[in-house]
């Protein structure tokens, strides 16, 4: 078989050679690794890790390492401060002290020194006998490390060298090892790493007492790490001013105890690659004697290391292509593999066949910094594992700078954006395009690899999926800054409501701009706001005026003409937010406001349906003083109207408010954080964005509606509430629901939607979920999805309500469901969930009859445009 | 009185009447009482010790079963020569918080109650449960079924468990509780989540569980929403913003590495790391698991016990082991292993007269009201009478405890923790 890749595009494009000499050379690595030293007992994992906090970007323009703090900062959570690393790959030559054809020829060894005494002997035996050294020098730290709080154990110190193997030395390493037909380039990357390892093995893994171990040692990528949060790392190495076109971020959660040297944190690296994880291997073992019988060893006893040395073997000593060094790791499977093409069917069957027993089995997600070094291109990539058990978002922005982020929350990647557009370096604080992967799939391959490569005007950022399609955006103008306070055109003002109808009518002002903003500039847009806040100034009926007209503004879906939709957001943002924080602390306005530092004036609400506006950015994200904790306080107080501005991830906004809230109404405006919405009884809680994993868990009763996506395990064991979502689900929406939960999800899940649904008969006040698989199109309509519904285990083993699927062209197949049934939609059927749809149009404005009914230009009957799914009784649930 | 009352009054009178006469009978053992773990002499002593509270006097072996294996191969080393104390000076309370933040609770007697749902067992055992924890000032747990209205006034010493399917928990079951379960994993079947056949969901279960009448229920094996440490964090922040006085359990089987789940519960936040053995378990959970999957609960005391030790986070996190914990002598040794105190479920059901004929999962199976929903067979138990029985067990429990750690010379069940030199293994 030929492992040639497909000539179409993308990924693997390029790939193309003998493979039997690939074959012959491979073997030919991995039997000179044969004379390497064997660690003591490779196969005991040094200690259980669990998730991690990861974000990763990549941008055609090299970026500071201070706008990964803030995104790093709102995941502390995901850490434990017992590990934290950074990769930074596409480096610039001058803060390097180097030349850039040192930077682009030369490895960066970096050798961390945990035993400071150990460096002469280290350099005398490992580095200066093989190694032209161009330029060394220790890495710059702060000097005392206390003076970074929180940080308990000393980093060691870390020297930089670049470095060239010596003529002499890779002859003799070729004769020795049998090597000698092998390209030089790739004997050099081959003696580098056999020296790192030898270095490690003999001051790392083999000593009671470590004394150094290499921390990375590939082209133009550089690692550091220290015991601590990955934000620490950039703080400690004075990394703010740093810049690299590539960045990964980690904080790990190591649960060994005592930790006093960061050899196990991430990123671990291969050759001219940096790895970082979140998850861990059921299968550690197995993928240890995998390794082991291609004499490959692992010397620091993590998944991590593991995932990293697999990575190299599949990319470097394989040479796969990254479509096909993919599936070696995470294979496509079940329905998934029976959608494949035939011609991919049968290589895929081929790598799965040799590779399954090296594929990390559980839940996983790797981000992965790697130098292509032949075509010096400079690559962010995000796998997820075929389950999608780790949580995983991407994001790509385009402006004066285009830049790709993968992160495993979506608050984390709008921090960083938000610190770049805070700085002025992008036009906006929302990525023009969020979404999932869906692992092991067949529509993305749960793989997007970011490319930072040389164009026509200087770098160019590509993004693609595993099989190479790339992701592209509109062309769109975005906003152009720095901004000026702009002038009042007085056309704008006068077409503005005043009094009588409209000026109630926050709906009927959005209906009449809307046509206007797809058509007119950023200039009309921003004048029109500057009407709002003006108008919010002006008095109570005018202030809840304004804020209804922005909310809608920035929550609806509309034509944005030619402007980037991103870049509207961010102006409604800040409007919004200049409203906000002009509402007076006083309690004698209809709208009041408190922060972090007014907390303690919280007090009983003094008018009637008063509104408490509380600026959640001080707040802290979790635990007895919380922002959520502070709405617990504020209901207690008796405020009925509780609005949340400047969230920053801020978790459990919804919970702890306890039984019957049903006159509660509270609005979350920014970037709420996870299990949002989770246990609310009786209250309207609407999120003017996103919303994150873990919404609405064990939701009783109430209103949830979210102007946006939803993440993993959305509603789990929820029990009720009328809930609204105008994007997608991740995977497993819904399982274990009970009782009566009605869920319209305008656009699609990934995976397991109600399994084990039980919520009783739906004709008797039983619950069910309607998707409607549409997704935004960049001109504003509601478009239908490639699938309405794309995974597996739909429905699966439910026992009670039912599945609506909007299907009109039938793509929903029983092969996608696993112990329910497809069944005719009836009069029944539509009488039951019209009401829903009608008030799913209220909210996002999705008409029933021109977006759900009409396809094609004509108008279905219900039952052509939607399908049931409905459970059967099953001899392993009687 | 109507004819079902009548049949009510009938049964209960027979079934009283039998558990105070089979531990005096003179003609050996009933037949079909009981198996090699849980002989049928245990199961009488246990009928014995509840109605008396005291230890038997009439020979019956009431300390070790025959399974050839795990407590039962384990003895008391000889205490010759070892300054006795005095029985009544003996304390046998233990910390259930040992954090220097949050409540203390603190309980008189190394022992609380196991999880057992409503629908798994009835709602008066369920209360008897419950009055007889509140009597003996511990602990039992609701199980994963839903909070039953009648077991909210004994809410101060009813731990709220929050399981795989979440069935019937709520804020106010989560703000009810000085103590929330998380339970991962159940030693009797791990991996296989919980199940309740369809038999036993009827119309009061399923309104109490929100879900479909006589249709199987299954928990699943993961919490789909944890599926690492970082995720139990997040979920443990989770209860704690609903009830942020609560303390933090954290129930697990015993996996290989089990040590390092337990080392990342402390680091998660919790107050107790609850480790749940294979040999115990209702009927319900299949043969095929019980005492097959995962490691023995002897063995798993000792690596987590002295992990914690080495990671120098012992004195902050209260180790309890469960699973098969029959008598008094069960809960001593496993202390000596390195627990702090166990969880004891099935003994409460033989209190109440469990006889062990393993028809848990039918719907009219158990004979005695325990383990079962249907409305005539669970009035077989009244709860005062329940409470009765279990406060009795558990006070002829302490005496024994008192007598082992007497003879040891120690003056605190704190100080057996960890002692298995006291501990000889018979061949």
């Amino acid at each position: 078989m030929d492992l040639q890749a497909s000539e179409s595009s993308g990924v693997g494009r390029t790939y193309s050679c003998d493979t039997s000499e690939i074959a012959l050379t491979g073997q030919s690595i991995i039997d000179s690794r044969k004379r390497l030293p064997t660690p003591d007992s490779p196969f005991v994992k040094q200690g259980a890790e669990g998730g991690c906090g990861v974000v990763g970007l990549a941008c055609n323009i090299p970026l500071e390492g201070k706008y990964l703090l803030q995104s790093l900062v709102q995941m502390r959570n995901r850490g434990n401060g017992k590990g934290g690393g950074i990769a930074a790959l596409g480096l610039v030559p001058e803060q390097l002290g180097v030349t850039e054809k040192i930077l682009r020829e030369d490895y960066i060894l970096q050798v961390a020194y945990l035993d400071q005494s150990s460096r002469k002997q280290v350099e005398d035996e490992r580095i200066r006998p093989f190694f032209l050294v161009d330029h060394e020098s220790k890495v710059e730290a702060v000097d005392d490390y206390r003076s970074i709080s929180g940080l308990e154990v000393e980093p060691p110190e870390v020297y930089r060298y670049f470095v060239r193997v010596k003529a002499e030395v890779l002859d003799d390493f070729a004769k020795k090892c049998n090597l000698s037909s092998m390209k030089r380039n790739e004997l050099e990357d081959e003696f580098v790493y056999q020296n790192s390892y030898l270095l490690d093995h003999q001051y790392y893994s083999s000593l009671g007492e470590k004394k150094a171990f290499v921390v990375s040692h590939g082209k133009n990528l550089i690692v550091l790490k220290l015991v601590g949060y990955g934000d620490d790392v950039v703080k400690y190495y004075r990394l703010e001013d740093f810049k690299a076109h590539v960045w990964i971020g980690h904080h790990r959660y190591p649960t060994k105890g005592r930790v006093w040297h960061p050899g196990g944190a991430h990123p671990f690296v291969g050759l001219h690659e940096a790895l970082v994880h979140n998850g861990d291997f059921a299968n550690y073992h197995s993928i240890v004697e995998y390794l082991a019988q291609r004499n490959i060893h692992p010397l620091f006893l993590t998944d991590t290391e593991v995932s990293v040395l697999l990575f190299d073997l599949v990319s470097r000593i394989y040479k796969y292509p990254l479509e096909y060094l993919i599936e070696a790791l995470a294979p496509t499977t079940e329905r998934d593999f029976e959608m494949l093409p035939e011609q991919k069917k049968e290589i895929y069957g081929l790598i799965q066949t040799s590779h399954i027993h090296g594929s990390p089995d559980g839940p996983w997600f790797f981000i992965v910094a790697r130098n292509d070094v032949e075509k010096n291109a400079w690559q962010l990539l995000g796998i997820t594992d075929t389950s999608m058990l780790r949580p995983q978002v991407f994001a790509l922005q385009e402006g004066p700078v285009k830049i790709g982020i993968i992160a495993s929350e979506r608050q984390a990647i709008n921090a960083v954006l938000g610190r770049l557009q805070e700085d002025g370096r992008i036009p906006s604080r929302f990525a023009d395009s969020y979404w999932n992967a869906r692992g092991g799939s067949h529509t993305d391959g749960g793989a997007f690899l970011f490319t930072v490569r040389d164009g026509d005007h200087g770098k160019e950022l590509e993004c693609a999926d595993k099989f190479g399609r790339a992701i592209t955006l509109p062309e769109q103008d975005w906003l152009h800054g720095p901004r000026t306070d702009l002038a009042l055109n007085v056309s704008v003002a006068l077409q503005m409501p005043r009094k009588g109808s409209q000026a109630q009518d926050p709906l009927g002002f959005y209906e009449y701009v809307r046509p206007a903003l797809r058509d007119a500039g950023f200039q009309y847009a921003g004048e029109i706001l500057e009407e709002l806040k003006r108008l919010a100034l002006k008095g109570q009926e005018s202030r809840r005026f304004a804020i209804q007209s922005l909310s809608l503004l920035f929550d609806r879906i509309y034509d944005t003409g030619y402007k980037k939709r991103s870049s509207l957001l961010q102006l409604y943002h800040e409007a919004l937010n200049e409203v906000f924080s002009s509402v007076p602390v006083s309690n004698y306005d209809v709208y009041t406001r408190l922060d972090w530092r007014n907390r303690s004036r919280l007090a009983h609400p003094g008018l009637e349906s008063q509104v408490l506006v509380v600026d959640a950015l001080e707040f802290p994200v979790d635990g007895d003083e919380s922002a959520a904790r502070f709405v617990v306080d504020a209901h207690n107080q008796g405020w009925e109207n509780i609005l949340l501005y400047n969230l920053r991830g801020h978790r459990f906004i919804g919970s702890g408010l306890g039984p019957r809230t049903n006159s509660l109404k509270i609005d979350c405006y920014g970037d709420v954080g996870d299990y949002v919405a989770s246990g609310i009884d009786g209250c309207e809680l609407t999120i003017h964005g996103a919303a994150q994993d873990q919404a609405g868990q064990i939701l009783k009763f109430g209103k949830l509606v979210v102007h946006g996506d939803v993440g993993q395990a959305f509603m789990y064991a929820a029990k009720g509430g009328d809930v609204y979502v105008l994007g997608n689900a991740a995977g497993r929406p819904l399982i274990n629901a009970v009782g009566r939960p009605r869920v319209v999800i305008n656009g699609t899940c990934l995976d397991y939607l109600a399994e084990s649904f039980m919520a009783g008969d739906p004709y008797n006040g039983g619950g069910f979920v309607v998707v409607n698989g549409l997704k935004p199109s960049f001109d504003g309509r509601f478009i239908e999805q490639e699938y309405p519904y794309p995974g597996g285990n739909l429905f699966s083993l439910a026992s009670g309500g039912a599945i609506f699927i909007r299907d009109p062209h039938r793509k929903v197949s029983s092969d996608q469901l696993n112990g329910g049934r497809l069944a005719d939609f009836t009069l029944k059927d539509w009488e039951l969930i019209r009401p829903y749809l009608e008030e799913n149009a209220k909210v996002f404005g999705i008409s029933v009859e021109k977006d759900l009914l009409t396809v094609d230009r004509r108008l279905l009957d219900p039952s052509q445009a939607y399908r049931k799914i409905e459970p059967i009784s099953l001899q392993e649930l009687a | 009185m109507g004819s079902l009352e009548l049949i009510v009054e009938k049964h209960t009178e027979r079934i009283h009447h039998g558990l105070e006469v089979l531990p005096t009978l003179k003609h050996g053992l009933p037949a079909g009482l009981g198996n090699k773990r849980w002989t049928g002499e245990l199961i009488l002593a246990t009928y014995e010790q509840a109605l008396t509270g005291e230890l038997p006097m009439n020979g019956l072996e009431y300390k070790t079963g025959n399974s050839g294996g795990g407590f039962d191969v384990l003895g008391w080393k000889s205490h010759d020569g070892v300054a006795k104390v005095d029985e009544d000076q003996v304390d046998l309370s233990i910390s259930l918080n040992k954090r220097g933040e949050g409540k203390k609770i603190e309980i008189p007697l190394p022992i609380y109650g196991g999880g057992m749902s409503f629908g798994s067992i009835s709602l008066n055992f369920m209360i008897a449960r419950a009055r007889a924890a509140k009597k003996l000032e511990t602990y039992t747990s609701t199980g994963e079924g839903g909070y039953p209205d009648q077991i909210v006034p004994y809410r101060d010493h009813v731990i709220t468990q929050v399981a795989t399917g979440m069935f019937g928990v709520r804020e106010e079951t989560i703000q009810y509780a000085p103590i929330v379960e998380f339970k991962y994993a159940q030693g009797a079947k791990p991996g296989l989540g919980g199940h309740l056949l369809a038999d036993k969901v009827t119309s009061e279960v399923a309104k109490m569980r929100e879900s479909s009448m006589f249709t199987s229920l299954y928990s699943p094996f993961p919490f789909h929403s944890v599926y690492s440490v970082e995720d139990h964090k997040k979920h443990v922040d989770w209860i704690k913003t609903v009830n942020p006085r609560a303390l933090i359990s954290v129930k697990v089987s015993t996996p290989t590495d089990v040590d390092m789940v337990a080392i990342g519960s402390y680091y998660a936040g919790a107050n107790i790391i609850h480790i749940d053995g294979g040999y115990g378990g209702t009927g319900a959970a299949p043969e095929i698991a019980k005492k097959n999957i995962a490691m023995p609960v002897e063995y798993a005391i000792p690596k987590v016990h002295e992990y914690l030790v080495s990671e120098g986070v012992r004195d902050k996190i209260t180790l309890i082991a469960s699973g098969g914990i029959r008598t008094a002598d069960d809960v001593a040794k496993a202390i000596a292993l390195g627990a702090d105190g166990c969880v004891v479920a099935t003994a409460e059901a033989v209190a109440v007269g469990c006889t062990h004929c393993g028809n848990c999962e039918r719907g009219r199976g158990c004979q005695v009201g325990i383990t079962t929903t249907d409305p005539e067979l669970s009035q077989f138990i009244d709860p005062a009478w329940g409470e009765k029985r279990i406060v009795n067990l558990f006070n002829a429990w302490s005496k024994r405890l008192r007598i082992i750690l007497a003879e040891f010379g120690l003056a605190s069940v704190r100080e057996l923790r960890g002692r298995k030199d006291l501990l000889v293994r018979y061949k």
